[in-house]
This record gives structure tokens, C-alpha cells and sequence, in this order.
């Protein structure tokens, strides 16, 4: 069995439980340990950079003298957004002595040190990198045949790009569809998948936001999509708990379920309903799921 | 009369660091200014300066703590006076309303907040510059 | 060494760390403009925000809703054909105005970076109740009848917790939180 530190993300807790319920789930069905951090910190979201990076810098510093500390290499995040600040601070980190010693003094103030060992993965990189397409194609009992997938990368999955990271990824990556397309799923054209879902303007700049997922909607309806697939908790809640306001603001009838990847990989790999958190969405998935025959038993 | 003291100010404020300096100028030191911590960094790195006069919110956050820390561990620049002149209970004192700073937490030698009077700042700066020389007559 | 600094040297030093090149090699091109989903609803667009800092326009930028109008996509940064890094230009601005307590009083960003920060100062975590219902009055009485549907169908669903979490060793983190910030104490 294959173990790594995963760090949940304060979303994962609460409003992106199916997120983590599906991911442990799947991972135990590759033979895959997520053993959490204990005692884990916010990553800082976006809102800390834009009142002190340091501060950004060292709320990660500590994530990742925890995973160091726990003697595991190799850490697991499900949230774009925790992935992007987690993986950055660690270039950051790893590129400058300056501010790694600096982060060290502030860590060692919490009885932690750091020195910059851990590789950082986003949840799917970790699949489909480490555990491979193939062998996961091999793995699967319940090909989601016949579902209709919009594949949403959102941002920061894979944007801002990382060292060794090709042009092609960031414009026109593919590994989200193949991984969709090797559980069974019918992957139809989203132009939009790479476009901003307006993550927290949600809160700071709603009429924004709400034009964002309106556009995000639009393109999904069109494409024929049965749902919408994400790899992030704040998609996925900007796109399923507003899109009645979408509807109200735009006049528009939407009813396009958002599910997590892990929701229909555990599916496809024989998990229930239920076992991947299926049930707890506000747009209902069950019946389309149902209808499509991916969700029967 | 001695040759005039020089005197660095790195601070990422124009219009301050531009007021300070004129004092400072007019006071009869050489006063040289640095608008970020690297610039400052490689100036420092030049040597001679007698008084660093230090920012904290500077770039990415409070840089002037690591910045301090790192001239404190640097066997020739540790010599050096330094003054923290800072802005940071305005400037992000909302995360913890009502608190004190923490000066001797910096490793520097004298912490003033802005803004600051022109005759205290001189004051301040005349002692610092006295108190080092003291330190090095002794050592000789 | 000179007295005064053109405002784009001053926004380069927010940057010094960072790797993007000078605004001053920016050619207008608008790709950053073209690139972005947020552009319609800010004040300047990104290429327009850009040369108002080139042209020393400062008042002008920090008026501008612009930067409070970013959500960190990063599509402009990975396109931009001279390497500037306007991102992260956003992010550098929203500190600069956080730290000098120059904003337009309308927007709600600032106000939700403070508590937001203030939360994982508190809890170590992030708990999205206790700062969401400040910011529905934007929608006065009806947006914030929506705001609790939305909060209720969320509850519903035992998605969203009624105390916050916190993490366990909120001495240490806070110690550690105290050597990058130099002030003393919490609460």
C-alpha cells in the first residue's frame, strides 16, 4: 500500500465533505493510504497574500514541516487552491535560503522545521501521475457509460504553471478528460473548461461572479452535458449554490448537477452511491446518475 | 570635525523615506536612500554606513524583520546601528486590534513609529551613532 | 537615488520578490485584458490599469476597482508576451491600499481580506460563516434573504458546520505567527 500526507483543506471539512468522503474512498479502493496531517492549518486561500506573503508563506511552511515531520516525502491536496499556495510556497521556499531561513525561525517558534524535502501534488496529479490512467482504467467494474461529462479544470489546477510544466498543459491539458474517459464517461466539448469560475468574488464582487457562472453554465448546457465534474471545492460550490441566483439574475433554467471527479471515479470503481458522498448536493445528481445507469447497483 | 556619517534609509514609502532624508541631510549626515529589501540588501553589502534606518512592511510583508535578522547574523554588518522606523501598527493593526508592538522582538537597536518627530528621530539617531562608537573605542 | 519615485517603480518594489518583468516593458497589447473572465465588471481593464501606472497616474489606480476585481485566475500571467506577471501586480496593489488605508469605501473586498485573515489568526482554519453573512447586505434585504436560503440548503445538507474549527496547537501556531508579524499577543 502506497501512503501520503493529505491535507484536507478547511472546505473539505465542511462544505466539500463529499469531496473528501469520495477521495478517501477512492484512494482505499486503489490501494492508496491518505494518512491527514495532524493538526493541520488554513493554507491562506487567496485573502492573506494580499495583506502580508510572508504571512501566506509561513501558514504552508508549517502544512509542510508537519508532513516532514511525519516522515512521509509526499503530500496530497484534493482544493486547487490549497494545492497552488501549497505548492508554491515550497518553490518559494526552495528557491530562496533567505526565506527559508526566515521561515524556519518563525517555525521553530511552534516547535517545527522545514527543509524543503516534500513534493506536493493536487489530488488528481497524484492519480493520474503517480497511479497512472491505465492502472486505473484496469481497476474499474462500473464504466460510467453513457454519462455525459462537462470537465471543469477551473484555474488553479493548473494555472500559474510549475517548473517542467509545458505550454500545451496550461492552454490545453488533456489529463482531466483521459481520466474521465478511462472510467467510461462520454467526455463532450466544454470550451470553457479552463475559464475562472470567479472563485471568492462570490463574496467581494457578486454581480461578477454571478456573470462568471452564468457564461460557465451556458457553455456546460450547451455542450450537452449531463453534469459538470470539478476538482475543486470552490467551483464546485460556486457553481451548484448559485446557480439559483444565476437562474433568478439571468432568467435562465439551469438544473446542471456539479459533481467531484472522486464522486464518479468511486462510482466507477464499484463504490455506492453513498459511499462516495452522492446525496448531499443542492442540484440533485442521483437521478441523472440513475437514468444513466452509472449509479445503479 | 570628523568626516560626516552615512547614513542608510530603506523604506518602500517615497514620501516618507524623502521627508526623513531631508532631515537627516540638513543634520549634516550623508543620508542614502533604498526603496526595496534587495536594492537595500546590495547597498548594505557596500559598506561603510554607520546608521541603517529600517522600514518593516516593505514588498512582499514585513521584510524589515528578516531583513534586521539577517544583518544581525552577518559578523561585519551586526556592528551597525539600526533603527526600525515603522508604520505596521497602521498598517495591518487590524489583525490585532488594540496591541502593542513588540520591539524587542526585532533584533534591532531602537524601534520608533511614524511619524516621527524630526527632533526625536535626530536625538535617536545621535545616540545610536554614539553608542556604537563607545562600543568600538572599547573593543580597540 | 533619486527624491522622488515614478509609481511604477514604487509597484515594482511591492515585486521585488517576484519573478515577473518591469511594467515599463509592457506593450499594450491587451492580451491580459483579452485574457480575462473579471474585465467587464472592473473600473480600468488589466492593459488600461497597466499603463495609468506607467503614465505615474497613482490616485487614478488606487481609485480603480480593478485590483479588488481579480480572482486570481492567472490567465493573464501565463499569456502575457513580455513576461509581466499582472496577477500578482493585483495581489501587490490590494497590499499596497490595504497597508496605506486608501480603497473606494464601496468595495467589500478590503473589508473580507481583514476578517478573513483575522479568522485563521483566531482558529488556525477557515470558517466560512463567520465572515459570508457581513458582505450579503450588498444585496440589501432581498440578497440577504437569499444568502440564508442559500446557508439553509447548505445546513440542510450538513454542509456547513454551526461552530468553527480550530486547530489544536493554537499556542504554537500563534508564537509562530508572532515571529513573522512583530507584535505581541493575540486576544
Amino acid at each position: 500500500m502506497t501512503t501520503y500526507a493529505y491535507y484536507p483543506g478547511c472546505s473539505l471539512e465542511t462544505m466539500a465533505a463529499s469531496y473528501h468522503v469520495s477521495a478517501t474512498e477512492v484512494a482505499r479502493r486503489l490501494g492508496i493510504d491518505l494518512v491527514e496531517i495532524e493538526d493541520w492549518n488554513c493554507c491562506g486561500a487567496t485573502a492573506y497574500s494580499q495583506v502580508d506573503e510572508l504571512l501566506a508563506q509561513v501558514l504552508c511552511a508549517r502544512n509542510l514541516a508537519l508532513v516532514e515531520q511525519s516522515g512521509r516525502t509526499d503530500v496530497v491536496a484534493p482544493c486547487s487552491a490549497c494545492f497552488k499556495n501549497l505548492s508554491f510556497a515550497n518553490l518559494h521556499m526552495q528557491d530562496d535560503g533567505d526565506l527559508l531561513e526566515h521561515m524556519n525561525y518563525a517555525l521553530d517558534a511552534d516547535g517545527l522545521a522545514y527543509s524543503g524535502s516534500v513534493r506536493v501534488h493536487h489530488l488528481m496529479g497524484m492519480l493520474v501521475d503517480e497511479v497512472g490512467i491505465d492502472a486505473i482504467r484496469a481497476r474499474v467494474t462500473k464504466p460510467q457509460e453513457g454519462l455525459r461529462v462537462a470537465v471543469y479544470y477551473g484555474c488553479q489546477l493548473v494555472r500559474p504553471h510549475r517548473p517542467g510544466q509545458g505550454m500545451q498543459d496550461v492552454e490545453d491539458p488533456r489529463f482531466f478528460e483521459d481520466l474521465m474517459e478511462a472510467i467510461g464517461a462520454d467526455v463532450v466539448p466544454f470550451p470553457h473548461r479552463l475559464r475562472c469560475c470567479g472563485g471568492s468574488l462570490i463574496v467581494t464582487s457578486r454581480k461578477a461572479a454571478l456573470a462568471m457562472l452564468h457564461e460557465l453554465l451556458r457553455s456546460a448546457g450547451e455542450s450537452g452535458a449531463d453534469l459538470i465534474v470539478t476538482a475543486c471545492p470552490l467551483c464546485q460550490v460556486n457553481l451548484e449554490l448559485y446557480q439559483a441566483e444565476v437562474n433568478r439574475e439571468f432568467g435562465a433554467e439551469f438544473k446542471m448537477p456539479v459533481v467531484y471527479f472522486t464522486q464518479l471515479m468511486g462510482l466507477a470503481l464499484g463504490a455506492s452511491p453513498k459511499q462516495v458522498g452522492i446525496g448531499s448536493e443542492i442540484v440533485k445528481a442521483g437521478s441523472v446518475l440513475a437514468c444513466r445507469g452509472a449509479a445503479t447497483p | 570635525m570628523s568626516d560626516p556619517k552615512r547614513l542608510l534609509i530603506i523604506d518602500d514609502d517615497p514620501d516618507f523615506a524623502g521627508a526623513i532624508r531631508s532631515i537627516l541631510i540638513d543634520a549634516g549626515y550623508e543620508t542614502d536612500v533604498e526603496y526595496n529589501p534587495d536594492d537595500g540588501w546590495h547597498a548594505l553589502e557596500k559598506g561603510g554606513y554607520d546608521l541603517l534606518l529600517l522600514d518593516i512592511m516593505m514588498g512582499r510583508g514585513a521584510e524589515g524583520v528578516m531583513m534586521a535578522r539577517k544583518i544581525r547574523k552577518d559578523p561585519v554588518m551586526r556592528e551597525m546601528p539600526v533603527l526600525i522606523i515603522t508604520g505596521i501598527r497602521e498598517q495591518i493593526a487590524f489583525l490585532f486590534p488594540g496591541q502593542a508592538i513588540h520591539p524587542g522582538f526585532v533584533p534591532v537597536d531602537e524601534l520608533m513609529e511614524k511619524p516621527v518627530d524630526p527632533d526625536l528621530l535626530l536625538d535617536r539617531v545621535r545616540s545610536l551613532i554614539a553608542a556604537a562608537e563607545a562600543r568600538h573605542s572599547k573593543a580597540d | 537615488m533619486t527624491t522622488t519615485l515614478h509609481f511604477d517603480q514604487e509597484v515594482m518594489n511591492l515585486l521585488h520578490a517576484a519573478g515577473g518583468e518591469p511594467l515599463s516593458t509592457c506593450i499594450q497589447c491587451a492580451m491580459c485584458s483579452a485574457s480575462c473572465p473579471a474585465a467587464p465588471f472592473m473600473d480600468d481593464s488589466p492593459r488600461r490599469l497597466i499603463a495609468l501606472i506607467n503614465a505615474d497616474l497613482r490616485d487614478q489606480v488606487l481609485a480603480s476597482n480593478t485590483f479588488w476585481t481579480c480572482a486570481s485566475c492567472f490567465a493573464c500571467t501565463e499569456r502575457c508576451p513580455r513576461g509581466i506577471d499582472p496577477a500578482q501586480l493585483m495581489y501587490a496593489l490590494r497590499r499596497y491600499s490595504i497597508w496605506k488605508g486608501v480603497h473606494r469605501e464601496d468595495l467589500v473586498g478590503p473589508d473580507f481580506s481583514r476578517r478573513f485573515v483575522r479568522t485563521i489568526l483566531r482558529n488556525g482554519k477557515s470558517y466560512e460563516p463567520g465572515y459570508a453573512p457581513a458582505f450579503i447586505w450588498e444585496g440589501g434585504f432581498p440578497g440577504m434573504v437569499r444568502e440564508v436560503q442559500g446557508a439553509l440548503r447548505l445546513l440542510r445538507k450538513g454542509r456547513l458546520p454551526l461552530i468553527p474549527s480550530r486547530i489544536k496547537d493554537l499556542d504554537g501556531f500563534r508564537r509562530m505567527i508572532g515571529r513573522i508579524i512583530p507584535l505581541e499577543g493575540f486576544e
